[in-house]
């Protein structure tokens, strides 16, 4: 029971990270259908951006804070100075994976390039421990716990109740419709790419303090899991995402307890392979069929 | 008829319209004038919903002019046309599937000031009083009547001065395209918007019409106020371009 | 010429002809029938594995210093067919699991999962290949020719991949301007037209899943022998993308654009950065590769979609657009 107590803990805080990355990833693919696999290397940046700044003195929080802001930045500079010339030029949906994937790999080696092969960290202090029952987590990692719930729970109602969330949904639906309803089609694109990059930059910073040590290509491995997480829960849906990444996080970090930790990805990966056979659409999305990439 | 004409809501003066510079729609003249349903039918192919499109900026525009209350909004972006006063119903994918029937309806206000939405609402529910039940179903299973009759309120929200309705009843079962089209648009003309209504259900759009307009090959064939176009023999003549 | 200069050149014609194999392995697929396999890497991971394991003797060998399954020490040329079998074997497995239900984007997602899990495996279960150190001294199969010297055995490899290559090749030729090859080509562009002609789509997908799966081992296969070495880190899940960007720059469904696309990106690449004035650090090196391979890859998709050697073929514009608007995709054929 202790060990299972203990591995839940750190389940808790990967399905933390992998909360706040999968909203971010899911956020945008659901309002423009592009499978964006730049994600990890716009965490992988604004992580480095919250690093080079702690190495200047400034404290991991505010470091985190700017490196959202960057994250957010870049995310949104990738989107208008790339993805959107290329879907105006007329390139499909399976073409614009493949243009993200050749953004990912051209952001991941140029700061490679610049950083060097080596492992970073973070100057932070892990906090004082808190018990419960049989279960420890650093003060760290209880914020970190904290601002998935905050951002989660913030994108949801966001989504729920407000005017631009709504039309952030109903762009995701019926593009068309929604511009006769009066809505800014492209500046809500805009919107989506920049609070899908400040979350990417909130998790890159997230994953890479709880992981201790990070290299410039961390975050592109760490895209994997989360697609997991946002494909199990249904790709498109943030409550989806969320349960996507609980159910990933706490499956690795138990099977790692019990079973060979170097294979826990793998236990992830095959339950949603699992999923995917019972239910297609992952559990919790109600777009079950394709759509064009939304211009 | 021309921009001259200052009481029409929305004049189309020799409309061209296509796709790919392929001429679909040619030289079509209408006016539309406020609390009047006018309609469009013909037969399959004639061009009328290339007619709509060419109006909401969704097809190629070839040439011609578009005046909404006096001000030119020839190739005018769709969003923009809202702004204007000008609001229409697609035939398909018609509501936002994955929101609520208030949802779709606070949408549909989106331009409106904030508090005036919810009031706004208010006031649809009262004219379609069968979707009052009905606000927290997801649109997407909504039968087709009451997902028709969402559309048309959505659209309504912004208070437009002008409405077009691509074939409203396509689809809908014998019952509900009376309810569509007897029971609910003579209503919405009341409070003064200038409805365009294209049709393929030609008699029963007539019944409600202030005025017909026939389409055969792209090309407005005949105008004639409905009253004088009240037969089938009448009508077939027309169809035919005998008219 | 020198040893020196007779090994450069016959390994820099081993690379054309291996990774021309794996290219037109990937363009059945991708190219032909519009599968976007983001687990290539995989098969053609299985064919150099299955390799090592068929050639190499028991794992108790040569001090036992490297743990392995099988050990069975065939001759040439089984431990490449068998490489082949099993290439097809696990493609029509992972086929089975992503082909048949899922959406097409879901597809490519899962198989870019399951090439990721395929290498942690590979790493971390060390009975099965050897962990992360992966297997070494696998046998070239010209090196046990009596009577050869070291350079002549280097040459009459190169004449195995120059048949292996031809032969794919006419394969390939066969194939792709086939009956079949339009039903795959139909697939692609037009899935709900080949469905009302009677054929099934799903089925035309399996196959060249498992074709191209065959084709990836296959050259999986000849690398190894090669090299005499195969680890995880040669088949890491972005190696995949390098082919994908063969295929686009050579051209889509083009036997030979893609043969010479894959010459371009998958060995001119690397040659080349090794002759920039921006000294010899490996990592630097590497990461430009990635840069200019990336680079590249958007370069073609927007100003040559088609690739330099276009697929060739009569077509009149129809439903949908595939890849881009000069691509040649969106166009339903007519028998030549």
């Amino acid at each position: 029971m202790a060990v299972f107590l203990s591995a839940l803990g750190f389940g808790v805080v990967t399905a933390a990270i992998l909360a706040i990355s999968a909203v971010g990833f899911t956020l945008q693919f659901s309002v423009t259908n592009v499978f964006n696999l730049s994600f990890g290397s716009v965490m992988t940046i604004s992580g480095f951006v919250a690093y080079w700044l702690n190495s200047a003195g400034l404290g991991i929080w505010p470091a985190m804070a700017v490196a959202a802001i960057a994250g957010g930045a870049l995310s949104l500079a990738i989107n208008e100075l790339l993805y959107e010339p290329f879907i105006r030029h007329g390139v499909n949906l399976f073409g614009m994976v493949i243009v993200t994937i050749s953004v990912g790999l051209i952001c991941d080696h140029a700061l490679q390039a610049i950083v060097g092969p080596s492992f970073f960290s973070y100057e932070a202090p892990a906090g004082k421990a808190f018990h419960f029952a049989d279960f420890v987590l650093t003060g760290q990692e209880l914020a970190i716990i904290g601002i998935a719930v905050a951002l989660t729970v913030l994108v949801q109602a966001a989504l729920q109740y407000t005017r631009l969330g709504k039309a952030m949904r109903g762009l995701s639906v019926n593009p068309s419709l929604a511009r006769a309803c009066g809505v800014p089609t492209r500046r809500v694109i805009a919107l989506a790419w920049f609070v899908s990059g400040v979350l990417a930059g909130i998790g890159g910073v997230a994953l890479f303090l709880d992981i201790s040590t990070f290299t410039a290509t961390t975050g592109s491995e760490f895209l994997i899991v989360i697609i997991a997480a946002a494909v199990l829960g249904g790709i498109g849906s943030p409550r989806g995402a969320v349960l996507g990444a609980l159910v990933v996080g706490i499956v690795t970090e138990v099977g790692a307890a019990y079973w060979n930790p170097e294979l826990k990805d793998v236990l992830a990966f095959s339950v949603l392979i699992v999923v995917l056979l019972v239910r297609p659409q992952g559990l919790f999305s109600q777009l079950a069929t394709e759509r064009a990439v939304a211009r | 008829m021309s921009a001259s004409d200052s009481t029409a809501a929305l004049v189309l003066d020799s409309v061209s319209a296509g796709y790919g510079g392929h001429e679909v729609v040619r030289g079509v003249s209408l006016s539309l004038h406020p609390g009047r349903i006018e309609c469009v039918v013909g037969p399959n192919g004639a061009g009328k919903s290339t007619l709509l499109r060419a109006i909401t900026g969704d097809a190629q525009f070839l040439g011609g002019r578009i005046w909404l209350g006096g001000s030119d909004i020839s190739r005018m972006a769709g969003n923009r046309l809202v702004r204007r006063g000008l609001a229409w119903v697609p035939q398909l994918d018609d509501v936002f599937t994955t929101l609520t029937v208030r949802e779709n309806l606070e949408l549909g206000g989106f331009l409106l000031p904030r508090r005036r939405v919810a009031a706004r609402v208010d006031e649809l529910l009262d004219l379609f009083p069968l979707l009052r039940s009905l606000t927290s179903r997801i649109a997407g299973r909504l039968s087709g009547g009451e997902r028709k009759l969402l559309a048309i309120a959505r659209a309504l929200m912004p208070s437009p001065t002008a409405l077009l309705l691509d074939e409203p009843t396509a689809g809908l079962s014998p019952e509900m395209t009376g309810l569509v089209l007897e029971g609910q648009l003579p209503r919405l003309s009341e409070s003064g918007v200038a409805v365009l209504l294209v049709e393929q259900r030609a008699i029963e759009a007539i019944e409600i019409s202030a005025r017909v307009h026939v389409m055969v090959s792209g090309e407005i064939r005949v105008s004639r106020p409905a009253a004088e176009v009240r037969d089938w023999d009448e009508l077939a003549r027309l169809f035919l371009g005998e008219g | 010429m020198s040893a020196a200069t007779q090994y450069y050149i016959a390994t820099i014609l081993v690379y054309i002809a291996v990774n021309a194999i794996a290219s037109w392995g990937l363009d059945l697929q991708f190219g032909v029938t519009g599968v976007l396999n983001f687990a290539f890497i995989l098969f053609q991971a299985a064919g150099a594995y299955t390799t090592a394991m068929l050639s190499l003797g028991p794992a108790s060998g040569n001090g036992g210093f490297q743990r392995y399954l099988v050990g069975v020490h065939l001759p040439f040329p089984l431990p490449i067919l068998g490489a082949m079998l099993v290439g097809a074997a696990l493609s029509a497995v992972v086929g089975l699991i992503t082909l048949r239900r899922l959406r097409s984007d879901y597809q490519a997602m899962v198989m870019l999962v399951v090439s990721v899990v395929a290498t942690v495996v590979a790493e971390s279960v060390l009975g099965l290949a050897n962990g992360s150190a992966g297997l070494s001294l696998i046998p070239n199969p010209a090196e046990g020719l009596a009577g050869l010297a070291r350079q002549a055995q280097t040459w009459v490899f190169v004449g195995i991949c120059a048949v292996c290559m031809l032969v794919v090749g006419l394969l390939m030729y066969a194939l792709v301007y086939s009956p079949y090859g339009r039903v795959l080509r139909g697939t692609r562009e037009n899935e709900p037209a080949i469905e009302a002609m009677g054929r099934n789509a799903t089925r035309a997908r399996m196959q060249v899943f498992v074709l191209g799966g065959a084709l990836g081992a296959l050259s999986g296969a000849l690398l190894a022998e090669f090299i005499g070495a195969w680890a995880p880190s040669d088949w890491l899940y972005p190696e995949t993308f390098v082919f994908f960007t063969a295929v686009i720059v050579g051209g889509r469904g083009s036997v030979s654009g893609v043969a010479v696309g894959s010459a371009l990106v998958c060995v001119g690449v690397q040659q080349a950065v090794q002759y920039l004035p921006i000294g010899g650090d490996p990592t630097v090196l590497a990461s430009l590769e990635w840069i200019i391979t990336g680079l590249l890859t958007m370069l073609f998709l927007w100003v040559r979609p088609q690739g330099l050697l276009p697929e060739r073929r009569r077509r009149f514009p129809a439903a949908e657009r595939v890849l881009a608007p000069g691509d040649v995709g969106g166009a339903v054929e007519v028998d030549a």
